[in-house]
């Protein structure tokens, strides 16, 4: 019996038929071969439309619909369950992509109604030759891995530990709390920074429902969403975390020196050590880089202080695997190295701080106590705070920072709250204090007497470098400790020179060095700006292309702590709705492998990433596992007997799509 | 009237079908002459596809896929890479310029990029004028 | 305050001119606070940008004559504004009203006439090439053909960068050839005065030379011949693969073809010429051949790299007067004395002649020698 298709033309409101003859392209369907039915719609996707599809599935028995719309990465799936709640079935239903990558693209309308026809004969006679298939039911694993133990893999852990499902963090640094437990204050409510953080720190630690693996990290992930398998590294602590106590005598006695990653340098840490008094674990490791042992074979200082004998220099990395229905990857950010920048003296003049390092400095646990002070112990009597350094650059990083101007406020402030008398400048382009209480924030520290001057800094020199270059003629006064900053002030139209005793850099938010590699673990693609993509900008801002995979936080893109921590929650949200489903679909297009047509050549083998065809030595047949298979049809395209049908992209299907396409 | 080709691409869904979507999204305008074939991964090219686009009239072919080490599916755009030049040689003995296949790599996120890739593409094949396939019976047969 | 109204289809103008990117600076003034400038009498290359956006006047005035096209704006623009083109076409706009400053006048109607900007007669154009025994190019005797600049033609203390480039070339044994008179001035500062036609014209006439002669690979020991046969010629037609003399002596050197054994002891500082730094990113090549001669300790100044002081003399500057302390090649000299330099080394010619005449300006000849990078290898040739 012939097929009967109907087809559906959205105007999408003018989206669509601004620039196609919607009405030329239904009249065109229904001179089509098994086209039944052709309508235009003002917007297929709104209720009305699905119901007219319903209907009309019903009433005129359609056994394939075709909808001429949006991208099928946008609404397929509505009109697949509009199709289903009709009764047909849902592989039944092909979309032609004539908005995306016609109407929007095409200013000519004549082009672009031809394109839309052709697009709309190709899906015809696709949908011609589909075949109903059956969504795979699988189980989800009630479990959720968190991979970054920032404030946005915190939030998320806590948010479905709460929930009751089982969680697994892995965190590569011996303790979570990632750059937040770096911070001193908060803008702009200037709360304590630990204060709020290690509470949730600690929750992390003692939930029962998570288990933490700290300096840790994933070495492999395979499955698919509900059903990850994932090969966690535990890193050898040397320690045996079971028997410490945590008393820190190891530490005390402990005679070889490094700097501390945490002080970003500022101070020294031992060899064996905790990032910080908060850390959670509470629990030291040898660092295998700085320890005597290690190095030269001898000390095992550490070993004879431990009273529980917990110090184990034979200790191995391990292996752990674990099931889990859903991966949130918090990986977060880092900052940009500002040696890149050499006009600003950075890593040259030794008063020119990164951000990082000046939150150590000012930190109340940090390598001064919170005093701000210059290197030699001199309390600054003035400050430059430099913006947008390395962001909003083409020579660097083209997008704005998003949270730069607001902590450069911050330590304004925070130097004005130490130092009242000590003259702080901004260095500013544009200031962008978009977010709640920004402004107000802003408007305070005007108010609190810091300068602005609306010009990029351009050039940093230190005193002596300045007098050695500078022509005498300037009537600067500016001693050897010093520094000078150069910008014009744009609003006065006058090139500024400001002496200085401290300047501050902002560096740019940057992904990680191992963005990349991160990346290829998990699936999941990167923006220009190396940043992990999310699935939609606006409408699935934490989902990503690889079903089940979520991302939150720094790895996304800059954001501030309230950002973060609504994306920690978001994606614990979205991986909360996927687990309790408990059961959930999946593509059925995987493949098939005709018994009759496998010549047992097993090129299909090598070529299947996942290996999921194995070979029947009996029957010298491939056979596929398709629990395995993930549908990518690259077999399809290696067997050579044509025995492999890569099921809803067979070679007739797509034969039938291409002779549609170039039918006009 | 300016010769107008007609081009068929194969895209993959992850990068380069996602990546003429956000061409679309951002409202960048290219040529018309491009229709596109989703497939799953551009690893599902069968040379065949190819084959049967020529052989339907089209003047030119565009494949494209996710950047080499970005493959959603891990690599099967390096075993695409590999096959293009073999397809290309077969092309050549047909009597069809091998430049009327072209691979690309375009991300999710180079809607730039397909936009002049496609514009570059038909400006191209504009240049090498219609394909005047004298029907080839041993086309129709590779084509299957 | 005065009223100001936008004028478009001068900003238009701008734009086709070659400053395409005008409109995507945001005005954040890095320009103006990197800009040589600064040191003496600062420039406001930032309003130059906006009065341009604008399409607005403030052009009279002698700014815009000013730059130097040292290009340290244009490498830490954020928006990656092409600022060194931006000036460029608002020049040629002024140029096609005749409003050039009188000195660039005589400059372009000499290259128009003789094919130099020196005023010097064509006909004495690579005379010294005969004299250092160098014979007129032939493709198949010749592994470069050496394009000389204009300047050891008619300048005395240039004439001495060439005979040292003769003695380098031998001992290395590396064959180049000259052409001759027919030979034009490459037209770099001219392009930069404002002057498209006549840079079109010169490069024109050169890349025909080179085309007759089978020209394929070109020496040069000017960065600003470097600069405009490498990255402007290819537009117009003439595609040859470039060399500076300091890449030839490191790839000499690195190969063992140079034997340095005469030691040269001076203590040796290198300033980077604006279109060999900033302009091609040439910074190490110079300064790997001056760790290789015997005797030198070399020594870094404050500026150096891409953060290098100009020395003035680009962009037109070289034909005209720059008033006494706002001269950057003043500037420089104490600099290089202040890190306890005796040899201020450089590899252009018209950086050495704005440090020789500072030199004297200065009274400083008894401390400090100005020599290009080859002169400092041919010194220590046996």
């Amino acid at each position: 019996m012939p097929k009967k298709i109907g087809v559906y033309i959205c105007h999408c409101g003018s989206n669509i038929a601004g620039t196609v003859d919607v009405e030329a392209v239904a009249e065109f369907a229904k001179g089509l071969g098994g086209v039944t039915l052709a309508k235009d719609y003002k917007f297929m996707c709104s209720d009305p439309g699905q119901d007219m599809l319903k209907e009309d599935i019903r009433s005129s028995g359609l056994d394939g619909v075709v909808i001429a719309a949006c991208s099928p990465l946008m609404h397929e799936l509505t009109f697949r369950k509009a199709a289903l709640e009709a009764g047909l079935n849902p592989f039944l239903v092909q979309i032609a992509n004539i908005r995306e990558q016609c109407s929007w693209v095409t200013e000519d309308r004549a082009l672009a109604t031809q394109k839309a026809k052709a697009l709309v004969a190709g899906a015809v006679a696709r949908a011609l030759s589909h075949e109903p298939l059956e969504m795979r039911r699988v189980e989800v694993q009630p479990s959720a891995l968190i991979v970054g133990g920032g404030i946005a893999g915190i939030q998320a852990a806590l948010d479905l530990a709460d929930a009751g499902v089982q969680v697994y963090m892995v965190e590569r640094e011996p303790t979570i709390g990632g750059h937040m437990a770096m911070f001193d204050k908060t803008f702009p409510t200037l709360d304590c920074s630990a204060c709020i953080l290690t509470p949730k720190m600690t929750a992390v630690g003692s939930h029962p429902n998570i288990q933490l693996m700290a300096y840790s990290e994933v070495e492999e992930v395979s499955g698919y969403i509900g059903n990850f398998r994932v090969k966690v590294r535990r890193k050898a602590a040397y320690v045996d975390h079971d028997k410490c106590t945590g008393c820190g005598l190891c530490m005390e006695k402990c005679p070889y020196k490094v700097d501390s990653e945490f002080d970003q340098g500022l101070s020294k840490r031992r060899a064996i050590y905790v990032p910080f008094p908060q850390a959670v674990p509470n629990k030291p490791v040898i660092d295998r880089d700085a320890c005597a042992y290690f190095k030269k074979g001898k000390c095992r200082v550490c070993e004879k202080v431990c009273e529980p004998g917990a110090i184990d220099f034979e200790q191995q990395d391990s292996i752990e695997e674990i099931e889990t229905g859903a991966i949130i990857v918090s990986t977060g950010f880092q900052a940009m190295d500002m040696t890149a920048m050499p006009q600003l003296g950075y890593g040259k003049h030794a008063e020119v701080y990164s951000a990082l390092e000046f939150e150590r400095l000012n930190n109340a646990a940090g390598p001064t106590l919170g005093k701000i002070v210059t290197k030699d112990g001199r309390e600054p009597t003035s400050v430059a705070i430099l913006h947008c350094t390395g962001s909003r650059d083409e020579n660097y990083h083209r997008y704005c920072s998003r949270v730069c101007c607001m902590y450069a406020l911050k330590y304004a402030h925070l130097i004005k709250e130490k130092i009242p008398e000590a003259a702080v400048y901004q260095f500013y382009i544009d200031m962008r204090c978009f977010g709640k209480g920004y402004e107000e924030f802003y408007q305070r520290l005007q108010e609190e007497g810091v300068r602005f001057i609306r010009g990029k800094a351009a050039q940093v020199w230190s005193g002596k470098e300045y007098r050695a270059i500078a022509t005498d003629d300037t009537g600067l006064e500016v001693d050897d400790a010093q520094l000078v900053v150069q910008a014009e002030d744009t609003l006065l139209g006058k090139l500024v020179r400001v002496p200085v005793d401290m300047i501050v850099l902002t560096p740019a938010f940057e992904a990680r060095d191992d963005a990349e590699q991160v990346g290829k673990a998990f699936l999941l693609n990167r923006g220009a700006d190396g940043f992990f993509l999310e699935q939609h900008p606006k409408l699935a801002p934490v989902s990503t292309t690889n079903d089940g995979v979520f991302i939150a936080g720094g790895c996304q893109g800059p954001k501030d702590i309230p950002d973060t921590v609504a994306q920690g929650s978001a994606a614990a949200s979205k991986a909360l709705s996927l687990i309790t489903r408990r059961e959930i679909e999946i593509e059925a297009n995987t493949a098939y492998i005709d018994e009759e047509l496998c010549s047992g050549c097993k090129n299909c083998l090598d070529i299947c990433p996942y290996n999921a065809i194995d070979f029947d030595d009996e029957k010298n047949r491939a056979v596929l596992n398709e629990a395995l298979c993930k549908a990518c049809g690259t077999c399809a395209a290696t067997c050579p007997s044509g025995a492999i049908r890569a099921r809803h992209f067979a070679d007739d299907q797509i034969f039938a799509e291409i002779e549609g396409v170039m039918s006009i | 009237m300016s010769f107008e080709p007609k081009i068929v691409g194969f895209l993959c869904n992850w990068c380069s079908y996602t990546g003429a979507d956000l061409a679309g999204t951002s409202r960048m305008k290219y040529l018309p002459n491009v229709r596109v074939v989703r497939i799953m991964c551009s690893g599902r090219l069968d040379p065949t596809f190819v084959m049967k686009a020529f052989s339907q009239g089209a003047d030119a072919v565009l494949v494209a896929g996710c950047h080499p080490g970005d493959c959603h599916y891990q690599n099967g755009n390096m075993k695409t890479l590999r096959r293009i030049p073999l397809l290309r040689r077969t092309l050549a003995q047909l009597g069809i310029e091998p430049e009327r296949l072209r691979l690309e790599w375009v991300s999710a996120s180079e809607g730039e990029r397909y936009q002049s890739v496609v514009n570059e593409f038909v400006e191209q094949v504009r240049k090498l004028g219609p394909l005047n396939l004298e029907l080839d019976p041993s086309v129709e047969r590779a084509a299957g | 305050m005065e009223v100001a109204t936008p004028f478009l289809e001068v900003a238009e103008a701008i734009e086709q001119g070659g400053a395409e990117d005008l409109n995507v600076c945001y005005q954040c003034a890095t320009c103006t606070g990197s800009c040589p400038w600064g040191f003496v009498e600062p420039l406001n290359v930032r309003r130059l940008i906006h009065l341009a956006q604008l399409g607005l006047e403030g052009y009279e005035g002698e700014d815009i004559w000013r730059c130097t096209t040292c290009n340290t704006c244009k490498i830490r623009c954020p928006r990656g504004v092409g600022i060194v083109d931006l000036i460029r076409s608002i020049r040629m706009m002024i140029g096609e009203t005749g409003l050039i400053p009188q000195s660039l006048r005589a400059a372009l109607g000499s290259t128009k006439s003789e094919g130099n900007p020196w005023s010097g007669e064509r006909k004495l154009r690579n005379k010294w090439a005969a004299d250092l025994g160098f014979t007129p190019f032939d493709k198949n005797e010749h592994e470069y053909l050496l394009f000389a600049c204009c300047m050891p033609s008619y300048d005395s203390r240039s004439r001495k960068l060439v005979e040292a480039v003769a003695k380098v070339l031998s001992a290395a044994g590396i064959r180049a050839g000259v052409l001759g008179s027919e030979e034009s001035c490459c037209g770099e500062s001219i392009r930069k005065i404002g002057d498209e036609g006549l840079f079109g014209n010169l490069a024109e006439g050169n890349g025909k030379l080179f085309a007759e002669h089978g020209v394929e690979r070109v020496l040069v020991i000017s960065p600003h011949c470097y600069h405009t046969f490498k990255n402007e010629y290819p537009e117009l037609g003439t595609s040859v693969q470039v060399t500076h003399m300091t890449e030839l002596m490191a790839s000499a050197i690195a190969a063992g073809k140079l034997d340095l054994k005469k030691p040269v002891d001076a203590a040796v500082t290198y300033h980077d010429p604006c279109y060999l730094g900033r302009h091609n990113e040439i910074y190490d090549a110079p300064r790997e051949v001056l760790r290789s001669i015997p005797g030198v300790k070399f020594t870094e100044m404050i500026r150096n790299r891409d953060c290098s002081l100009c020395c003035g003399g680009g962009g037109g500057r070289m034909w005209m007067e720059t008033k006494f302390g706002e001269r950057f090649s003043d500037l420089r000299i104490p600099e290089a004395l202040g890190v306890g330099a005796d040899v201020l080394a450089t590899a252009c010619p018209y950086c050495i002649n704005m440090f020789e005449d500072s030199r004297l300006n200065l009274n400083k000849e008894d401390e400090i020698r100005i020599k290009d990078v080859t002169e400092l290898v041919a010194e220590a040739l046996a």
